[in-house]
């Protein structure tokens, strides 16, 4: 009979306790030494309810009404579960020492250690019979479940049983060993009469349980096991009578099945302490007990089919237990004929009306049953009833409540002393919500009888004298949680309302939510909610996300969608990274994280449970980084949220995503390269919101990618999966799509390299649609910004710009290397020749030709090198670059409109348009070559360019630009408006745009297809 | 994390880097050191100064970039985020109050009393936690109390361990010199060990030394051993 042995939990002081089941199996009830009676809703409840009834508790029982011998020498009644007192039962001139309920809960009988035993009526007390007869103290008493008789053991050493409408001893056996007190008893001998028909009183005999049978007082067997060596304390019958459950001095709890005399279960306490209080649920399948220490424990799923008959078994539901009793007990009388008299009187007992049922029948529902919905918290903070808890953990810092008797303060600490220094508030208004941001302490706490819900904001970057404010929520709001943006302060209140405040104190909009609020994080311009969306069943929470953009354009990101959350978990930590994006963890320890660029759905980016050592620990996330990817969180060990004290330390975990076999090579890549896909996602959000963003880890972080594309193709290609090269290939840029068609030519995969450079073809003729589109949107953005929208570098034609636009990219060394990096790759310029030249002429002229020659120059809006002219709050390119970009912008629309009228060009580029237009360099080299050679004329092709490359790389910026060539002058003077002012500017131009050329393909060659 | 926490001076003054060369300095002179009448001396602060190479954890309270240092890179800094620096910077940002320093995972009651009983229950020395224990506690200790829970009985911990230490130590020396043993193996000793014993040890051989070649003309055996 396998079961489940639950830790055990600290229950009650040291000292003597008991235990039961209230009749419906819902509440275990305990009572202890320390004078209460404990009302647990399982063996998990943190929080019983306790009754006080004296100074100690010795025993309880329970039975519609709360009966407890305490040591005011008193037998009291209490309701139940209230606790309300309800009276004095009967006394006695010492405390009584065991209490007993008869089976239908109106007798109680008492037994006391003034020798005497009372049966008391519960209804009327008046109504008493008192058993006379023992010469020591009363160890334990028992009701026959039919009335007629009652069982009590003594420290005198004899059990008796008595004849109670008669008040006589019907039989007494001697078999206990003889002490003058309870204290001194080597055994409690708490007796047990079968329920049902009572055929058996089980007598607890030191290491044995007797049987005597009822009427005839015979011994009728005895259930022993060999492992059991130290005095049994107590007995217990199982609901159905079946089974005898035992608890042992040493700890040893022994369950054996009646019929067959056989010990069906052994479990042995933890630690070995006494056993004292013994109870079956209701239902039979759990076995509550108690020891001398205090502690509750419980053994659960007791299966309870006995060894020998395999059919047998008593259900655990409590519904169905008695009409499977009757299945037992009949199967068992198949298999055991001797045992026919069990069966018998087992059936008797159903049959009998007159007997309570000891099993209440309960409305049958087999359905999923509704989740208690989880209650609103602030993420980053610890349980609200410690009374020394963190109520904010977040990336700026930590704010701790203190709430014991010496003080109820709030310590605010910042992790950088640069933002503010450290505070100490005292907690006079009982703040139990906080949120931290770089700006401000945002505190409330919950209405009183008296007062409000206040919300109390420290808003210690003001640059005023007034570094505080104070809102009082309307009558019957209450606030549930917080969170701070920048510029911006939001609470949810229990009306399903949110109410943001600017930072300063102004009331700002007002909304409702379409369910309670669970947990509220801002970041910036966005609010994050979780609300509860409906009930959810069978242990799921079924909650809603909303994210707002709570800027300049207020809108919906996610309006409402359900929040995924692992199987039977609740959210346990909701916020967002440092760069922006949400993200959150759920009790099963599962983090996910928005992934924008796949419809706004949530990736699982790690597990936090895989790094824990033991089952009982966990993480607790204090924040989330993408760049460098970092998830920063408290180890706890045994618990799920770490004390204040010792101050627990940030550790680091890495990212993973759930990809199949990530043990493999392949596995392994191609993690890789989604996690640096998923977590680069935030570049374009912040772009796209505004916001400056570091290109050079962008750039970094795209040919982190693209390196790991061509490796995986590399790897494909090594274990001939062709096919799996191709689908790769259509992830690259088309840059890095030349040099896997070099890779399959070399590697002699004709066939590969043919489809691919379709592929090539492809994405350059996407990368001109694409071009296009983004080209005449620009034109409408540019509009309505008025002149703030961004400029586009190939549509510059005043030469002031181009140069400033040059010498900004020489200035940044990246650039340069990049211009190398750019020109190995590209095409010798030996094999460069003349039709080409009016290619370049065509770029000039119509930047859309630009795009589509130059093959790789990505979408242009994504082009990173657009990035300096765009407007930034931050932006590192001078503020006088950026204004003159604006007035030139304004020109620039009106040649683009010019422009537009022009027919296009007509396309020579049919057959070239994969070659590359020339570079500066290129034009530079041409100019020049002559020179070198003429300084080192054994020089051979290669050496000439390595030359060139040195000396280009002195010359200053000015310099790079070539002279005016006069064929491209008359070419060009062919194709020029009217409106063109002068040839040398046009030239200048050209030059310009030219020399930025290899910059931009270079850039544009690491950069995703988005 | 774009961080601005103020120029490098203030959080890393230029005194620092000149630690790193004076470090640097100091470890050539050792290793090459060739002067005569010094030998074989070597300062108990000069040990200390070894043992500030060793790295502690520190959760320092400023965000700053990596740093580049002749003995390598350091960082980044970010608040709230525990980094790995060498002591004697941990120390000097422990001093501005930029940092709590995170104690290293032996110095630890538990642990050390567990070390100590070993120490004791074994007629050899034990393995220490860290070659530097000595150092490490010490300074640790005197400037970082405060980051470290139960500094007192950590205090008498270490110096509980330090004693039982010496007193093997002694007890082997006078074994040693007792026997006439000309060749020795003692494992697991410290920097710190070794230079409390070696100007004491060096200096008295060397006087019997020089008492035995005295002795050694026309001296019996016997007479020898008598010494």
């Amino acid at each position: 009979m396998p079961c489940e042995r639950k830790p055990m939990r600290y229950g009650h002081s040291e000292g003597h306790t008991e235990v039961c089941f209230d009749d419906p199996g819902r509440f275990i009830v305990t009572c202890g030494n320390d004078g209460d009676v404990r009302i647990w809703e399982g063996l998990d409840d943190d929080d019983p309810k306790f009754i006080t009834v004296g100074e100690k508790a010795y025993s309880l029982a329970l039975k519609n009404k709360l009966v407890t011998a305490s040591s005011n020498n008193t037998v009291q009644i209490h309701t139940f579960p209230d606790g309300d007192p309800d009276g004095i039962l009967t006394r006695f001139t010492t405390n009584a020492t065991h209490v007993a309920f008869n089976s239908n809960g109106t007798r109680v009988a008492a037994g006391s250690s003034d020798f005497m035993v009372k049966v008391v009526e519960v209804s009327d007390s008046s109504q008493q019979k008192t058993l006379r007869g023992h010469e020591a103290p009363v160890l334990s008493v028992t009701f026959d479940p039919i009335d007629d008789y009652l069982a009590s053991s003594s420290c005198d050493g004899s059990v008796v049983v008595w004849n109670i409408e008669d008040q006589t001893q019907v039989i007494s056996w001697p078999l206990l060993q003889k002490t003058n007190d309870v204290s001194n008893a080597k055994s409690l001998c708490r007796l047990a009469w079968q329920p049902g028909a009572g055929k058996f009183l089980a007598v607890p005999v030191d290491t044995k349980v007797q049987l005597y049978e009822r009427g005839s007082w015979d011994h009728v067997g005895t259930l022993s096991d060999d492992l059991l060596t130290q005095p049994i304390n107590v007995v217990a019958w199982s609901p159905c009578g079946r089974f005898l459950a035992s608890g042992s001095v040493g700890g040893s709890l022994t369950v054996w099945d009646v019929n067959s005399k056989l010990c069906v279960e052994r479990q042995k306490h933890e630690k070995g302490f006494t056993v004292c209080g013994l109870a079956w649920h209701p239902s039979g399948g759990q076995i509550a007990y108690t020891d001398t220490e205090g502690c509750l424990g419980l053994l659960d799923k007791l299966s309870t089919s006995t060894s020998d008959t395999n059919a047998t078994k008593v259900t655990r539901e409590s519904h169905q237990a008695s009409a499977l009793d009757f299945l037992c007990s009949d199967t068992g009388s198949l298999k055991l004929g001797q045992d026919q008299f069990v069966e018998d009187d087992v059936r008797g007992s159903i049959v009998a009306p007159g007997l309570a049922p000891l099993v209440p029948l309960r409305p049958a529902y087999e359905g999923p049953l509704p989740t208690p919905p989880q209650k609103a918290f602030q993420s980053g903070s610890t349980p609200a009833h410690l009374t020394h808890r963190f109520m904010m953990w977040n990336s700026v810092g930590i704010v701790r409540g203190y709430n014991d008797e010496q003080d109820n303060a709030i310590d605010v600490e910042f992790h950088d002393t640069a933002v503010h220094h450290a505070m100490h508030l005292t907690n006079s208004l009982s703040h139990n919500i906080a949120d931290l941001s770089q700006e401000a302490v945002l505190l409330a706490c919950p209405s009183t009888d008296e007062l409000a819900s206040k919300l109390q904001c420290l808003h210690f970057s003001s640059w005023d004298t007034n570094k505080e404010w104070m809102v009082d929520l309307p009558k019957g709001e209450d606030a549930k949680a917080l969170c701070l943006g920048q510029g911006w302060a939001a609470v949810a209140t229990s009306t399903l309302m949110i109410r943001l405040f600017s930072i300063g104190g102004l009331q700002r909009e007002i909304f409702s939510l379409p369910g309670p609020v669970v947990c509220m994080t801002g970041h910036g311009e966005q609010l994050l909610i979780v609300y509860h969306r409906a009930t959810g069943f069978d242990g799921e929470q079924a909650l809603g996300v909303q994210l707002l953009q709570l800027g300049r354009k207020k809108r919906k990101i996610i309006s409402g969608e359900a929040l995924p959350l692992s199987h039977r978990s609740y959210l346990s930590w909701l916020g967002f990274t440092a760069e922006g994006t949400p993200c959150y963890l759920d009790s099963d320890g599962v983090v996910r994280m928005l992934n924008r660029s796949l419809g706004n759905m949530w990736t699982p980016v790690c597990n936090t449970r895989e790094t824990c050592k033991s089952k009982s620990d966990h993480y607790w996330v204090v924040g989330v980084h993408e760049n460098p990817q970092q998830l920063r969180c408290i180890p706890c060990k045994g618990s799920r949220y770490p004390p204040t004290l010792p101050r627990p330390a940030v550790t680091i975990l890495p990212f993973r995503l759930p990809l199949c076999q990530t043990g493999t090579e392949k596995g392994q890549m191609e993690e890789q390269f989604w996690r640096s896909v998923l977590f680069h996602n935030y570049y374009s959000f912040l772009s796209s919101s505004g916001y400056e963003i570091d290109e050079d880890e962008q750039n970094k972080s795209q040919k982190e990618q693209q390196e790991l594309l061509m490796k995986m193709f590399a790897l494909s290609c090594k274990l001939e999966r062709e096919f799996r090269s191709v689908e790769l290939a259509e992830l690259m840029t088309q840059n890095v799509v030349t040099l896997a068609i070099r890779y399959a030519s070399r590697s002699r995969r004709m066939a590969l390299a043919q489809r691919l450079s379709e592929i090539a073809l492809e994405k350059a003729g996407e990368i001109q649609g694409e071009g296009q589109e983004e080209q005449e949107e620009d034109y409408g953005q540019s509009e309505v910004a008025g002149g703030l929208g961004r400029a586009n570098p190939f549509k510059v034609r005043d030469p002031n710009v181009a140069t400033c636009f040059l010498t900004w990219t020489v200035k940044t060394g990246t650039v340069l290397t990049a211009l190398i990096e750019y020109f190995q790759v590209s095409e010798k310029p030996s094999s460069l020749s003349g039709p080409r030249v009016t290619n370049i002429l065509d770029n000039m002229t119509s930047s859309k030709k630009l795009n589509a020659l130059s093959g790789s120059a990505g979408k242009q809006n994504k082009s990173p090198v657009l990035k300096p002219l765009a407007p930034r709050p931050k932006g590192k390119v001078s503020i006088s670059l950026n204004l003159s970009l604006k007035t030139q912008e304004r020109t620039e629309e009106a040649d683009d409109q010019k422009q537009a009228d022009d027919p296009p060009a007509p396309s020579h580029t049919d057959d070239t348009e994969n070659k590359r237009a020339k570079t500066g360099f290129q034009l530079w080299l041409e100019e020049n070559r002559k020179s070198i050679l003429a300084d080192q004329p054994d020089l051979e092709e290669t050496d000439v360019i390595k030359e060139a490359m040195g000396r280009f790389r002195t010359l200053s910026a000015e310099e790079r630009l070539p002279g005016p060539d006069p064929e491209y002058i008359k070419t060009l003077s062919r194709k020029l408006d009217d409106t063109r002012k002068t040839k040398q500017e046009e030239v200048d131009v050209r030059e310009g745009s030219v020399a930025w050329e290899p910059c931009r393909a270079c850039y544009s060659s690491d950069g995703t297809k988005h | 994390m774009t961080t601005s926490s103020g120029p490098w001076s203030d959080c890393m003054p230029a005194s620092l880097a000149a630690r790193e060369i004076l470090c640097v300095v100091n470890v050539r002179e050792k290793s090459h050191q060739t002067r005569p009448n010094q030998t074989n001396k070597m300062d108990p602060s000069e040990v200390e100064f070894l043992a500030e190479k060793e790295t502690v954890k520190i959760i320092p309270n400023f965000s700053l970039d990596k740093i580049f240092l002749i003995g390598g890179d350091l960082g980044p800094f970010n608040p709230g985020l525990p980094v790995d620096v060498p002591v004697w910077l941990a120390l000097n940002l422990k001093q501005r109050q930029k940092c709590r320093i995170v104690p290293p995972e032996w110095m630890e009651v538990e642990k050390l009393e567990d070390i100590r009983e070993q120490e004791r229950k074994e007629k050899t020395f034990t393995p220490v936690p860290s070659p530097y224990y000595m150092e490490l506690t010490k300074l640790l200790l005197n400037h970082a109390s405060d980051n470290i829970p139960k500094a007192d009985e950590i205090r008498t911990l270490v110096k509980d361990i330090w004693d039982t230490r010496i007193a093997k130590l002694r007890l082997s020396t006078d074994s040693f010199i007792s026997q006439q043993e000309a060749h020795a193996k003692l494992d697991n000793l410290t920097l710190m060990e070794i230079n409390t014993i070696r100007a004491f040890f060096l200096d008295s051989l060397n006087c019997m030394y020089k008492l035995r070649s005295n002795l050694q003309p026309g001296s019996s055996q016997g007479q020898f051993m008598d010494y």
